[in-house]
């Protein structure tokens, strides 16, 4: 379960809430104007994604996009750090990650417009603005649907849970959560992976064929209930799941060899990091991993300066590691909060609050041109400096390097026709 | 007939209206800002509240991107969402240099207000172009400038109402439109038509999409609703377009035996969705067992059922099933639920080792069993003290010490309120028990006021504030006026009072078992002290001291949309609180509780989600939640009442098989939903099928190791649930009661779940349990010559012991064979054989961690006669043709029946129809 709450201390959907943003309809010259944009050359390398969701929402300004030079009331504590990438620097609090530039992209002057945690989370999970007539299914459930299973590993795995819905894709969509997170040198399993009562494969074949035989009540409705659906959908994944050793293997991190286990760091953090690689390699084809903490309206940089080194290590292992595995080129990192913070400091607490307008985020892997910054936040980082990235134009892109054209129509279960991300576009500085 | 929207504040206003209707005549409307500002020569001065600030939000000005940012915008700030007036009127009209903020109006020269310069885009503004030079908002602004820039002030009039009309659209095709008419009604009688200075919404603008100037559009088919804003005013209008070409007068005719069916039916009607028939017995007895008791029917039951011939069978059984245990605990656990009891949260320091969440579930399983009314099991939580009345400190220790020690003299249920509601640890600020207040009792979410006008609902901070000032008195602790009494009672036990908290709470337990008078922490409410004139004023105004009351007003709270409660006048502030809940003019207190039973019947509540009862987030049936309301109401908050009339209504008894009308419609109650078993009920049912038929009826006669009376919230190591029934309850989502949410609770699938089902160690030791049905279809088995160890780790050890011996032995038959001792190789080569056969042995009971039943014959039952046993006990209804061929099949060519008849029973608690109650 994730183990952080925000500042409204409630984690809820609030699905009507969002009533006041409304969204614009897509008209037909809209789609017209899509489909004939080209958008950018498929060069779409990765099949398989790892989402890092920073919950909370974490500070531009004091990890990935400083200012230096910004007047004292914006600017902050921490310095900035020369990486391996020159002329690129990032917060003295993430060294590791510093001598890994070359290993990801980031993306500055991200900018939307949902300053509340639970309606940022959606936007920034899903692509899409939220809207109060329906919800959108996260990237993991699109990037099942879209690229299928891989043999009998859970194709979308979540460590230990997530926040992304499976909206009108029905809930056959949803990841494994494997509810906990794994320990450094321990072995590591999902419960119930394991055959029990010491059966045979051959006894649980017989009696899967007789389960199939005799579950028909709900035949025919399929169509209509996204429930008996996605039941029948987790009865074959869990009875593949089960016979194969193979599934249960991908889980344990004490498998991996010594040397690739010392990229990473003891936090949870890290070793989720490490699981995701491993789940990759198995053939996992989404993998969320959650570090939350982020909503610093107190105490901004006494609170970055127990936040930063996880991430630091955790993602730095995971860069190193799956391009030892040589699974760089094949797996997109896309790493986000649901919000930037406060430019201008908010000295009564000595915090930021939250501040959708101006934002980062981090993407690695997946044919994207690592070791660059994308975008440009203004001089004291309160809007992008040109026109900037939308979320739908990072999700877009991420749809992009696995290959998924993130204009494809759906069809939800009320027959409503929606594209898988509305308003978005490819940003071709990442493939530059 | 318009809708009014703040019942509260209309009545209050009645008084006011009938001073003000000299100047006003009813039905005379003034004519729309957008007409009377056409021209640039308009000279009538707008009002702040009335015109200004609802334009700033039509406007988007004062949107959370914008200036309703609390950090401002280009140095600019307006309140989010509006109606902080003062804050709005401080950042138009004043300045600060300091702040290198400008004012933004120019009284002098209106036109050259850098408001109006920066909206026209005459100057530069980031915001973009918000209108037109001499348009008629420019109009409104400029004569607002022109004449001062005026504020509210305490004689403005008060906002009443907002009508707006139509009151219901329905559409018929494509094309179809309708104008929405909005009257915004004052205190001074007035009345404007107030349409052009709106915000409109859609709940949903693929069915009803409407525009900024309230013309809303037919689309696909459906029901839905649109929101109209202005001032406090949030009025949600219903869109109907029919479903079908069944509405209306070519309405078939449907059966509405009950007025809940009458309600029902009268919607579907308009939408044009015949709901499905009504269900077979079987159906009808699995859904309302679990749905009413939490448990599944037994098989005798089922049978019983199925042969009544009473036509009032289903009433009948109805009025069982609310009298089994399994109703009030699985209400109670409900109830716990919704009041947050959370062992996380109950962790009081310097406090007795007491499981508080056991005496919280008690507490309300004590009320639930005797029924006692709502409103009345309510009370005993909102206005709970610990002491009674009259009693010192020292005797509400004895009292309460008796409880726990060698005598156990009485339960807490008994002994008063539910104090403990008050003193979790995240219900101690007031802002906090504010919100969890709201949440529990009315079912709405006021947290948005807190910082800012509810977007989509009436609540400003302002009542937020105000709402605050009825939690303030009351903490749980020791009262410092009774810190000596403590003392003394420390000092008489010989505890020092510098112990460190873990240690004290030891000692403390100590006592209290040997039976002792220990110290015990109590909830006490302090009155509230009218103000007393400082000695400065009184020397200065001492012929007066009236102004000075005046000017310290008393202590005031206001209750949500309705009166002031001066607080000094009361001992317990939460005394008018509960009062006014529990009024039966109270728009919220008896709804939330009816929309949460509902829901529990029919998956999703009239208003969904179920805890948020926002204006803009309307009932899909208001005559439905007002007629079920008033009804509970009147029947003096008779729980069982509101059961009653939902369980007996054809609405409720329907089919989950869909028709062409129904097969989409998921919240207008045209068919029973499939929805998965909560978290405590689907593993209750997964014992219950798996129990021999001895242990079912002592199984159903009391909650003994039901999952529904774990009275705590749990954690996935099985921490509070004492059965290490953690995991399970965790993967299918019992509430994690953290926060103010309905949400806390997860009704979703999972392939967690199906996994845990499927294949998980405990599921298996149920189907395999000595007092499982399986071994009861078997004679006991016979006592074997050497028992296998008993679990794993315990054959690891012997294992690894023998394998220790066998190296020691090989060792020594080395040393035997090289000294050449004839009869030492003999019997150590005998030893070494063994040894390696009680290795194997061992191996082979590490390897099957849970043993499989021995292969045995059934004895006395024939293949038919265990097959439907295993229907009626899983799927509480016979086989079908089909499904006893499959079984029998299965049954004959399994190596033997009894390892046959536990995968059949496997196989029906993975279907779908066990775990989705229909």
């Amino acid at each position: 379960m994730p183990t952080t709450t925000t500042c409204n201390g409630v984690r809820r959907r609030d699905f009507l809430k969002a009533g006041v943003i409304g969204g614009t309809g897509l008209t037909l010259a809209n789609y017209l104007k899509f489909a004939s944009a080209g958008e950018v050359a498929s060069k779409a390398t990765a099949n398989a994604a790892i989402f890092i969701n920073l919950t909370g929402g974490p500070t531009h300004m004091d990890t990935f996009d400083l200012k230096p030079e910004a007047k004292a009331e914006f600017r902050g504590e921490f310095n900035p750090i020369d990486t391996a990438v020159p002329g690129i620097q990032i917060s003295e609090h993430l060294p590791k990650l510093a001598q890994n530039m070359h290993l990801f992209t980031i993306l500055r002057g991200v900018t939307h417009t949902l300053g509340a945690h639970e309606l940022g989370t959606e936007y920034v999970n899903a692509g899409n603005r939220p809207l109060p007539s329906l919800e959108y299914p996260g990237y993991g459930a699109i990037v099942t649907k879209e690229l299928g299973g891989n043999g009998n590993i859970p194709p979308n795995v979540a460590i230990p849970a997530s926040r992304q819905k499976t909206g009108y894709l029905g809930v056959q969509y949803a990841p494994l959560n494997t509810g906990a997170t794994p320990k450094p040198g321990e072995m590591f399993s999902v419960r119930g992976l394991k055959l029990a009562g010491g059966l045979t494969i051959d006894a649980v074949e017989k009696r899967q064929a007789l389960l199939s035989d005799l579950d028909k009540t709900f035949r025919g409705v399929e169509e209509t209930n996204q429930l008996v659906k996605g039941l029948d959908k987790f009865g074959q994944q869990a009875h593949a799941m089960i016979t194969s050793p193979k599934s249960r293997e991908a889980f344990d991190v004490s498998k991996e060899s010594p040397n690739f286990q010392k990229l990473f760091g003891e936090t949870s953090f890290d070793q989720s990091c490490l699981l995701a690689a491993r789940l990759v390699e198995a053939g996992t084809r989404f993998v969320t991993i959650e570090l939350g903490g982020w909503d610093t309206h107190n105490d901004n940089w006494t609170q970055l300066k127990k936040k930063s080194p996880p991430l630091d290590s955790g993602l730095s292992g995971l860069l190193q590691g799956l391009q030892l595995k040589g699974l760089l080129e094949t797996t997109t990192v896309f790493v986000t909060g649901e919000f930037g913070r406060t430019p201008k400091i908010n000295t009564t607490r000595n915090g930021r609050d939250h501040y959708p307008r101006c934002m980062f985020m981090l993407m690695a892997g997946g044919g994207i041109t690592n070791g660059q910054v994308v975008g440009k936040s203004n001089a004291d980082a309160t809007l992008p400096d040109s026109k900037g990235f939308s979320p739908d134009d990072v999700a877009a892109s991420l749809f992009h390097t696995l290959g998924i054209n993130h204009q494809k129509e759906y069809h939800t279960d009320t027959g409503r026709p929606i594209m898988i991300v509305r308003d978005g576009h490819v940003i071709p500085e990442l493939f530059a | 007939m318009s809708r009014s929207i703040r019942p509260w504040l209309l009545t209050a206003a009645a008084a006011t209206l009938s001073f003000g209707s000299a100047t006003f005549a009813a039905d005379e409307i003034i004519a729309p800002a957008n007409l009377r500002f056409a021209s640039k020569d308009a000279s009538e001065t707008p009002n702040f509240q009335q015109h200004v600030v609802p334009l700033l939000s039509r406007l988007g000005c004062n949107g959370r991107a914008c200036h309703g940012s609390f950090q401002g915008q280009g140095g600019f700030r307006l309140s989010l969402f509006g109606y902080d007036f003062k804050l709005d009127h401080e950042g138009l009209a004043k300045g600060d240099k300091d702040k290198n903020k400008e004012p933004r109006v120019l009284i002098e020269e209106p036109e050259e207000s850098l408001a109006l310069l920066k909206a026209t885009l005459e100057t530069p503004h980031r915001g973009g172009k918000r209108m037109d030079a001499d348009s008629w908002q420019y109009n409104i602004f400029r004569n607002w400038i022109k004449a001062g820039a005026k504020s509210v002030d305490e004689d403005s009039p008060k906002f009443v109402k907002l009508e707006v009309t139509p009151s219901e659209i329905q559409f018929g095709k494509d094309g179809q439109e309708t104008q929405i008419k909005a009257v915004a009604v004052w205190s001074d009688g007035s009345r404007e038509d107030v349409t052009p200075l709106c915000r409109f919404n859609s709940n949903d603008d693929l069915i009803a999409a409407i525009d900024a100037n309230g013309l809303v559009k037919s689309g696909t088919s459906g029901d839905t609703h649109i929101v109209v804003n202005y001032d406090a005013g949030v009025v949600p209008i219903p869109v109907i377009r029919p479903v079908s070409d069944k509405s209306g007068k070519k309405y078939p005719k449907v059966a509405t035996p009950t007025k809940v069916d009458e309600l029902v039916v009268q919607k579907l009607s308009k939408l044009g969705i015949v709901p499905s028939d009504v269900c077979d017995d079987h159906e009808f007895l699995r859904r309302a067992s679990l749905d009413i008791a939490g448990t599944l029917p037994s098989p005798q039951e089922i049978i019983a059922f199925q042969s009544d011939t009473d036509p009032n069978k289903r009433a009948k059984k109805v009025d069982e099933l609310l009298e089994r245990p399994g109703y009030v605990a699985w209400w109670t656990t409900k109830l716990c639920d919704f009041t947050g009891n959370n062992a996380n949260n109950l962790n009081i320091n310097n406090g007795y080792k007491v499981d508080r969440t056991q005496e919280w579930y008690d507490w309300i399983y004590h009320r639930v069993a005797k029924n006692e009314p709502y409103d009345k099991l309510i009370e005993g939580i909102v206005t709970a003290v610990s002491r009674k009345p009259g009693e010192s400190y020292t005797e509400y220790c004895e009292r309460m010490t008796a409880l726990y020690g060698p005598k156990k003299e009485g339960t807490f249920a008994e002994s008063g309120g539910l104090t403990y509601f008050w003193a979790r640890r995240n219900f101690l600020k007031p802002e906090e028990r504010a919100i969890g207040f709201a949440y529990t009792f009315m079912g709405i979410r006021i947290q948005c006021a807190q910082c800012h006008k509810h977007p989509f609902d009436q609540w400003t901070q302002d009542d937020f504030n105000q709402f605050t000032g009825f939690f303030k008195g009351t903490a749980y602790g020791t009262n410092p006026r009774d810190r000596k009494e403590e003392l003394a009672l420390k000092e008489k036990l010989g505890i020092s009072a510098k112990l460190p908290n873990g240690e004290l709470q030891k000692e403390l337990s100590k006592k209290v078992t040997a039976g002792e008078v220990i110290p015990i922490p109590e909830l006490y409410t302090t009155r509230p002290e009218a103000p007393k004139a400082n000695a400065r004023d009184k020397n200065k105004d001492k012929d007066n001291g009236k102004k000075s009351a005046r000017e310290a007003p008393p202590p005031s709270a206001k209750l949500l949309g309705a009166e002031t409660v001066v607080l000094s006048e009361h001992d317990d502030v939460r005394v008018p609180l509960m009062n006014w809940l529990r009024d039966s003019k109270n728009p919220y207190f008896a709804k939330a509780f009816v929309n949460r039973v509902w829901s529990n019947y029919f998956n999703v509540g009239i208003v969904q989600p179920v805890d948020d009862m926002s204006l803009a987030n309307a009932p899909s049936n208001a005559a439905l939640l007002n007629y079920l309301a008033e009804g509970f109401i009147a029947s003096n908050f008779d729980m069982k009442w509101l059961h009653r009339e939902i369980c007996n209504s054809a609405a409720y008894q329907r089919s989950w098989k869909p028709n062409e009308t129904n097969k989409l419609d998921q919240k207008n109650f045209s068919h029973a939903i499939p929805r998965r078993l909560p978290a405590e009920v689907a593993l209750d049912a997964l014992k219950q099928a798996t129990l021999s038929d001895a242990e079912i009826s002592g199984w159903l006669a009391d909650n003994k190791n039901h999952m529904t009376a774990i009275p705590g919230s749990v954690n996935t190591r099985g921490g509070g649930a004492g059965n290490g029934a953690g995991f399970a309850l965790t993967v299918f989502g019992r509430s994690t009661r953290e926060s103010n949410c309905d949400c806390d609770r997860s009704m979703e699938a999972s392939l967690l779940q199906t996994v845990y089902m499927q294949n998980d160690d405990q599921v298996f030791g149920m189907l395999n349990d000595n007092k499982g049905w399986i071994r009861s279809l078997s004679p006991p088995p016979a006592k074997r010559a050497a028992p296998p160890a008993r679990n794993g780790g315990e054959a690891t050890k012997a294992r690894r012991n023998f394998e220790t011996l066998l190296t020691n032995a090989e060792r020594d038959l080395k040393k035997a064979r090289k000294a050449d001792k004839e009869s030492e190789i003999k019997e150590i080569e005998q030893r070494i054989v063994e040894l390696k056969d009680k290795i194997k042995q061992t191996k082979e009971a590490a390897e099957s961690k849970t043993e499989e039943p021995a292969p045995r014959e059934v004895v006395g039952l024939s293949p038919e006669e265990i097959i439907k046993a295993a229907y009626l006990r899983s799927l509480s209804r016979l086989p079908t043709d089909a499904e006893m061929e499959t079984s029998k099949k299965f049954l004959t060519q399994s190596e033997d029946r009894l390892s046959g008849a536990r995968d059949l029973l496997w196989a029906l608690i993975n279907t779908k129809e066990f775990i989705v109650n229909h």
